[in-house]
């Protein structure tokens, strides 16, 4: 109004407060379930192993939920991130593994199933599966494999790998104690699966002492030329 | 020059650097690595963040690296001011405590700064605490870390420690932990000193490290 310039400006109304800035709300579709998952190449067999807490923000969701998919009876994929998209994704592959099979009257081998699960996440580039695979197994000419894969399917055959909430704190032990990496002196030498199966638990143990998404129980895989046998393995429940 | 970055980098993840104390039999270590690096720029590689305050007392200051200079000289004077006055040396819980309450002081302006304290009291026990940048403390038996390579050096220490290790081996643990973590940390890293702290003496040794 014209007449409110006449009075002093401390007499003046305060001046509207602007409109309120843009406020983005956004819902996402994905959501991080926690877990740590773990993955070791012997000389002739393969260790994969992942804890079964499935969490939500600072709440549980179960305490027993396997991130394992044993997809032929030479390879394992351990799987952490969604939950939603893990189920998916190995039930996917448990599909086309079916479908391999009766086409080509054999089971996949350890190194195509790598290649077919890169090619199944980089499918989904433009909207990913928020997964952290890890798979193992025994190749086709009976020595131990370890695959690591990122969210879109780049990937790399690795001599151990770890993946998930317990990522950081597990892959530099395993630098330490299987590659002896920054120890002098010490021969990287062949590890026995009972050394593995050790190496396995105590790794998870710590990892589950620090990382909050990470305990509960571990499933242990262990693959070998002749079968897959499994194993549980309790972690602390806090 | 200031590079400007699209999206914000927390500001203890500036300059990279990881801190770990561990204690033993009679004994305490402190281990940081020696880069000085500025966002992905390596300056330095000769720049410890662990600061001696007394014969058998020791500082850990990981975060930002100005303030880890700053505040280790306004520690040191405020040590040495405490023994003129006193005539006796400040007890490592009792520095702990004072560092706690210096950087609450600053509590909505902090010194980004998280702290780790290694020592031997009076009759010789093994002291070790940690703190974030804001003052809280934590009193631990086996051992305390801070710095980029946090998460790396759990896991490392919750597998390596054990109760009662001899100097030697404790040596070995710390140097281990410190190495293999900060190993896959890319902002910490190209080299790493080590302090041993025993009744009788301190040992300091400098590890040969990936320079990367």
């Amino acid at each position: 109004m014209e007449a409110l310039q006449f009075f002093p400006s401390s007499f003046q109304p305060a001046r509207q407060a602007p409109l309120e800035t843009p406020k983005q709300y956004s819902w996402s579709p994905y959501e991080n379930n926690g877990g740590t998952t773990i993955a070791i190449a012997g000389k002739d067999f393969a260790v994969v192993a992942a804890d079964t807490r499935l969490s939500y923000g600072y709440s549980i969701h179960t305490r027993n939920a396997s991130k394992l998919c044993q997809l032929t009876n030479k390879a394992v994929l351990a799987t952490s991130g969604m939950q939603a998209d893990q189920a998916t994704l190995h039930k996917t592959l448990q599909m086309r593994m079916i479908t391999y099979k009766q086409t080509h009257r054999k089971e996949m081998s350890a190194t195509a199933l790598a290649q077919m699960l890169a090619n199944t996440l980089y499918y989904k580039r433009f909207f990913p599966y928020y997964t952290f695979n890890v798979l193992g197994g025994v190749d086709s000419e009976g020595k131990g494999c370890v695959f690591s894969y990122d969210a879109v399917g780049s990937y790399e055959r690795t001599p151990y790998s770890a993946s998930g909430t317990g990522q950081t704190l597990l892959m530099p032990l395993l630098d330490n104690q299987i590659a002896k990496k920054n120890q002098e002196g010490k021969e990287v030498t062949d590890l026995t699966v009972e050394e593995v199966v050790r190496l396995v638990k105590d790794t998870l143990t710590s990892a589950g002492e620090r990382d909050i998404y990470t305990g509960d129980f571990v499933d242990i895989a262990i693959i070998t030329n002749e079968g897959i046998t499994y194993e549980k393995f309790e972690l602390k429940l806090d | 020059k200031i590079q400007i970055f699209c999206h914000q980098m927390s500001i203890l993840q500036h300059n990279g650097s990881s801190v770990i104390a561990m204690a033993g039999k009679n004994c305490v270590a402190i281990a940081s690595d020696t880069r000085f690096g500025i966002d992905a720029q390596t300056i330095a590689f000769d720049f410890s963040k662990v600061w001696q305050i007394s014969d058998k007392l020791f500082v850990g200051l990981p975060g930002l690296l100005t303030d880890s200079q700053t505040f280790s000289e306004k520690l040191k004077f405020r040590v040495n001011m405490y023994r003129l006055r006193e005539e006796r040396e400040m007890s490592p819980r009792v520095f702990s405590n004072m560092v706690a309450s210096l950087l609450y002081e600053k509590r909505f302006g902090p010194y980004f700064v998280e702290p780790l304290i290694a020592g031997l009291d009076d009759k010789n026990e093994p002291f070790i605490s940690g703190m974030d940048l804001i003052g809280a403390p934590v009193l631990a038996k086996d051992f305390v870390l801070a710095g980029t390579a946090d998460e790396a050096m759990f896991g490392m220490a919750e597998s390596l420690w054990r109760p009662d290790l001899s100097p030697e081996d404790l040596f070995e643990v710390i140097s281990q932990t410190l190495m293999s973590a900060f190993d896959r940390d890319a902002i910490s890293g190209w080299g790493a000193v080590v302090h041993v702290i025993t009744p009788d003496q301190v040992i300091t040794r400098t590890l040969k490290t990936r320079q990367d």
